[in-house]
């Protein structure tokens, strides 16, 4: 199970992942992310306790970053870990987000 | 879809108990039982404790009644006594006692009294007091009485009638010296008498009798309405010794005696009893009630799950023919290639996932071959499947290259719309010199086995379909004689909790062991193999070989 919590500073706001992203959590993480974007300039998603990603994970990722586009909210995911950075890149997303990797 | 009617559902049993009102009585006949019993048992400690206070009261009554009889029997005693002093005296000792004692009753002990002695020949009437003596010389009576004196070793007490009025006589005789006393003692016209407040009487309804009978023409005090007696009730009976007779008095309580509470106890059980017996009774209905309920709505929810499973069942076999009516059950022949494909599906349940592979004849030497995954499960995901599947087999049928078919379809998809993301490897190739050209989007690599080698195609990937412009590159890879390429979906690759890295190369490995098998052979044990037992994901295979 996936656990999702929403924070905000400085119109920047922070919704962190802890679990899978998988089918039975994208949901879930969609509307969290979206009602924590509400009013936000931009919006980070923290994968810091990211433990595994499956392609609805991936695909939840991609809506969000087409929705976040059409409101003109700026979308980073943070802390992303090493093995979801090499899945971003073997499925040919690594370029289509703002991505920093977490801190070795 | 079946319709999900009311008259498909069958109707809720009631299994409750079977006669609920049957079990309610009960509780009701067993409340009121206890109820009952416990009042009375209580009213019936309640009588035992008043008949115990009773009796102590009718003693004090007895003890207060036996001073009386020794105060009224006190001056015949001091008079015999004074005479047997005085013989000579005569009246002189009569006179002086009963001159405070005999008046007009009311204030005084007695209304009339006189002194008699005997003589040979009958009795002598001494002296006397009183002006209306009924007991006069010469009457049988007086006789009979003065007789009586004589011989009783005790005074004697006997009540005299005349009409409606009545006296007790007491008559008291010293053999010795012959004297003997008569008194007159009024009784009261309608026996009535006044009780003190703190008298040994004022708890208690008292009547009291001359001699052992309590009939009327025995009473001689009482503070009820004559007309009212006999007492009844809770009654208690003393005797006093009252010369040769007894004072009989017979006791009812005015009011209750002991506590209150000992009082109403019975009566708070009784209505306490009740109301608990109604609400055990109300409460035993509810539980009833409810339980029968709940039967009920248990009943309809099974079937209605029932009906769910069923409906579940129906879904995922529409589905699962959905699905596979798109996967080709045999592959077109092409020559110079061999193909080999299998589907597994994830051991999920009900949905179904939105994995395919296409093996396309093109042309005399061409072919081209496609291996997607539509995120998500499903109908859904099928749907979406099914449109992409069709949408690049087009375009490669019409010969477009990978990177091109891909680019085409991928502007037909939309990720916001159909909310799953779909992913794909595009292949190109002549069968006359093997080259393949590979494009991909956002799809695990395919894997090139060949020369007891097997690694990784670096596809250059761009991003997954339907998420807006974007454009492909492909790459070309060359098929020489018996090698293989093969195709997959991340199923086969991907697991919980290792990096997709990981997977990959227990793919290669796999797949390198399996390098000189059938090509059937290899995907069949290659998949048999790398499947993780509880894996969620469906699997797709495609694996082509260029003849040896």
């Amino acid at each position: 199970m996936a656990r999702f919590s929403a924070t905000s500073a400085d119109g920047v706001c922070v919704v962190a992942v802890d679990g899978d992203l998988d089918l039975a959590a994208v949901d879930e993480f969609l509307e969290t992310a979206r009602s924590a974007s509400a009013g936000c300039s931009a919006l980070e998603v923290d994968l810091d306790r990211l433990s595994f990603v499956d392609s609805s994970g991936l695909g939840a990722l991609l809506r969000l970053r087409q929705e976040t586009t059409e409101r003109d909210v700026g979308l980073r995911l943070v802390n992303m870990p090493a093995a979801a950075d090499r899945l971003f890149r073997i499925t040919g997303l690594l370029d289509l987000f703002d991505i920093s990797s977490r801190q070795a | 879809m079946a319709d999900l009617d009311d008259d498909a559902l069958p109707k809720p049993r009631r299994r409750g108990p079977r006669h609920p009102w049957r079990f309610v009585a009960a509780i009701c006949v067993t409340g009121l039982a206890l109820t009952l019993l416990s009042s009375w048992a209580a009213a019936r400690a309640d009588r035992n404790t008043e008949e115990r206070l009773l009796e102590v009261q009718t003693k004090q009554a007895a003890a207060v009644l036996s001073t009386t009889v020794l105060i009224i029997q006190q001056p015949l005693r001091t008079t015999l006594a004074a005479q047997a002093a005085a013989p000579a005296a005569e009246r002189a000792a009569f006179q002086h006692v009963m001159s405070v004692q005999v008046g007009d009753g009311e204030t005084s002990l007695f209304v009339a009294a006189s002194l008699w002695r005997r003589t040979d020949d009958g009795f002598r009437l001494v002296a006397s007091r009183g002006s209306d003596p009924w007991l006069v010389p010469r009457s049988e009576q007086t006789g009979a009485i003065l007789e009586r004196a004589l011989t009783s070793p005790t005074s004697v007490v006997d009540r005299l009638q005349r009409g409606e009025r009545a006296r007790i006589i007491y008559a008291l005789a010293d053999p010795t010296t012959g004297f003997v006393v008569l008194t007159e003692r009024t009784i009261r016209d309608d026996r009535r008498s006044r009780v003190e407040s703190d008298s040994a009487f004022s708890g208690i309804h008292y009547a009291i009798y001359l001699g052992h009978r309590t009939d009327l023409d025995s009473l001689t005090t009482t503070d009820v309405d004559p007309a009212d007696l006999p007492l009844d009730g809770l009654t208690s009976r003393a005797e006093v010794p009252f010369g040769d007779t007894v004072l009989t008095v017979v006791t009812e309580p005015r009011y209750h005696l002991g506590s209150s509470l000992s009082q109403r106890l019975p009566l708070i059980l009784f209505i306490g009893g009740l109301v608990l017996t109604a609400a055990a009774a109300l409460v035993a209905f509810r539980l009833l009630w409810a339980r029968a309920g709940a039967e009920a709505n248990t009943a309809t929810i099974t079937s209605l799950y029932e009906r769910v499973d069923t409906l579940y069942e129906e879904q995922r076999a529409l589905s699962v023919r959905l699905q596979r009516s798109l996967l080709p059950h045999a592959h077109p022949r092409i020559p110079g290639m061999e193909v080999a494909s299998q589907y597994v599906a994830g051991a999920r349940g009900v949905d179904i996932g939105g994995d395919w592979y296409s093996a396309i004849p093109v042309g005399d030497d061409g072919f081209a071959f496609v291996v997607g995954d539509v995120s998500g499960h499903g109908v859904d995901a099928v749907a979406v499947m099914a449109q992409a599947r069709f949408t690049l087999r087009a375009y490669l049928l019409d010969g477009h290259a990978p990177e091109q078919a891909l680019e085409k379809c991928s502007r037909q998809l939309d990720i916001m719309q159909d909310e799953h993301m779909t992913t794909a490897v595009v292949g190109v190739g002549d069968t006359r010199t093997g080259e393949v050209r590979l494009a991909s989007a956002g799809h695990p690599p395919p894997v090139l086995v060949a020369d007891g080698r097997a690694e990784l195609v670096e596809t250059r990937t761009g991003p997954p379909l339907g998420i807006g412009p974007a454009s492909y590159r492909s790459v070309t890879v060359r098929l020489d004689a018996g090698a293989t390429l093969l195709l997959y979906t991340d199923g086969l690759v991907e697991r919980r909790g290792e990096s997709i890295d990981v997977g990959l190369e227990r793919l290669c490995d796999a797949v390198r062991a399996l390098g000189n098998e059938p090509v059937d052979a290899l995907v069949g044990d290659g998949v048999s193999s790398l499947r993780h037992q509880d894996a969620s994901d469906d699997i797709a295979v495609l694996a082509l070989r260029r003849t040896p």
